[in-house]
């Protein structure tokens, strides 16, 4: 799965996974296999990681997330948009978000 | 910003784990799925018939289940073990198991793998248990069924287990230990080791039924090891000795020097339990743990809510303490007591009362303590 993230499309979380807030952490729980090793591995996200999370839920384009977030960190914009555009481009190899067009 | 993006980690290393151990927090639970097991094993504490019609329209069904699911990972449940009873006697076992991982929970599950079929193979590939542990109670014919009193089991066990340790899935293995098998103890070790690079473990201690069945009690009874037998048998497993001795080992007193006192304590829940878990039973009676039947420690999921439970039921009935005077000289002031089987809900279905001594485990207590000083 190597298609590059577009910044137009509008991702949301797969229904491979269950993310779930346990005492303030986020963690993802895969349901199907092929997503980690189930058995040993789940997957979290640090403050930034989660910070975008909250917004990939299906009801805006990227762009539309980059901004926001730009709005809400100090942060150059290049930078961001590269940092948003890695952790989708992750999340999506990983079969925990999918493309809703 | 993060150098990574997400991050995987092994479930131990999650912080929250930390966290959850600071305080009373719901980290795990078990389901009961059903009491009923189409095999007939001769130490069950629970096991209904397969047919039986009753205890079949009393369970839990899906929505219900699904409800105290959502529930118990809305209060941080972390992990389900769906256990029976035999699990996959539910017709709608994968709807079930379903509408517990849809909650985000990560799922165990216990089976005889007797009722293994390819559907189920192909279910587990695709939706994934953390585990499966099978018990094996013979590698022979003639000691397998000869426990599960049921013919024809053998063959289905094995066809069952070849699927699962096919699937990919990791498999688990353990055993109990009773008269009937105990020749094959060591024969069904070597058995499980060859087959699962997990641990495998195996179980002495056969508990009285449930529904105190007298006449199940005394074949129950018939089937204990004797405590020389048990402590034997674990001396002779490195691992569980060896696992016996770093845990207990270390807390064997010397011979305690006369008139020294041990400081008393009326409660008698000093286990931990109700802190991090609890059992669900078949028909959705929420208990404090898998052994505790006691009818005061009973709490109905379909009358009431789980926070309910967790938050003013359990506290409520676990802060119980005893005035016997025979629990409070013996257990509880005995420095075996990490050696010994005795809590509170043993002693219930040993005696039949929550505060009451079991000799039978002082015996255990005592033989593996002998074995620990010469071992």
């Amino acid at each position: 799965m190597t298609e590059k993230i577009d910044l137009s499309r509008t991702y949301a979380p797969s229904d491979d996974v269950v993310v779930r807030e346990i005492e303030g952490e986020i963690v993802i729980v895969p349901l199907t296999s092929g997503i980690g090793d189930v058995e040993d591995e789940c997957f979290t996200f640090d403050e930034w990681g989660r910070a975008v999370w909250s917004k990939i839920d299906g009801s805006r384009p990227l762009e539309t997330v980059v901004q926001e977030l730009l709005d809400e960190y100090d942060a150059p914009a290049g930078l961001l948009k590269g940092e948003v555009v890695g952790l989708l481009q992750e999340l999506y190899e990983r079969r925990m978000i999918v493309d809703k067009g | 910003m993060a150098e990574g993006f997400v991050i995987r980690r092994p479930l131990p290393e999650f912080g929250l784990w930390e966290k959850m151990a600071d305080g009373r927090a719901v980290f795990s639970f078990d389901f009961e799925a059903t009491a009923r097991c189409n095999l007939d094993c001769r130490h069950c504490y629970i096991n209904r018939p397969a047919g039986d019609k009753a205890a079949k329209t009393r369970e839990l069904g899906v929505d219900e289940v699904g409800r105290i699911g959502a529930e118990a990972a809305a209060r941080g449940a972390v992990w389900c073990l769906i256990t029976g009873g035999e699990p996959l006697l539910r017709n709608d076992f994968f709807d079930l198991y379903q509408a517990l991982l849809s909650k985000g929970l990560l799922l165990s599950l216990f089976t005889n793998a007797t009722l293994v079929t390819d559907e189920h193979v192909r279910f587990f590939k695709k939706f994934p248990p953390r585990d499966i542990e099978v018990t094996v109670y013979g590698v022979t014919r003639e000691t397998y069924e000869r426990v599960t009193r049921t013919p024809g089991s053998f063959e289905a066990f094995m066809r069952g287990l070849d699927r699962l340790l096919g699937s990919g899935v990791t498999i688990r293995l353990k055993a109990m230990a009773l008269r009937s098998n105990k020749h094959e103890i060591a024969a069904i070790g070597d058995f499980c080791r060859a087959r699962t690079k997990d641990y495998y473990r195996f179980d002495p201690h056969l508990h009285f039924r449930f529904d105190r069945d007298e006449a199940r009690n005394t074949a129950i009874r018939a089937e204990r090891l004797s405590p020389r037998e048990v402590a034997r048998l674990e001396r002779l497993d490195p691992e569980r000795f060896g696992a016996l001795k770093a845990a207990c080992g270390d807390l064997l007193p010397a011979d305690p020097p006369p008139g020294s006192h041990v400081p008393e304590c009326r409660h008698i829940f000093r286990c931990g339990v109700g802190q991090r878990s609890f059992v669900i039973g078949p028909e959705g009676y929420l208990r404090p743990c898998l052994s505790l039947h006691h009818p005061d420690f009973l709490y109905d999921l379909r009358k009431g809510s789980l926070t309910d439970a967790w938050q003013r039921f359990l506290p409520k009935v676990l802060a119980r303490e005893s005035d016997r005077a025979e629990y409070l000289e013996r257990c509880g002031k005995c420095p075996l007591v990490n050696l010994c089987l005795w809590c509170p809900a043993h002693a219930y279905l040993e005696t039949g009362a929550l505060d009451r001594p079991v000799d039978d485990f002082c015996r255990i207590a005592e033989a593996r303590a002998e074995a620990l000083k010469s071992g």
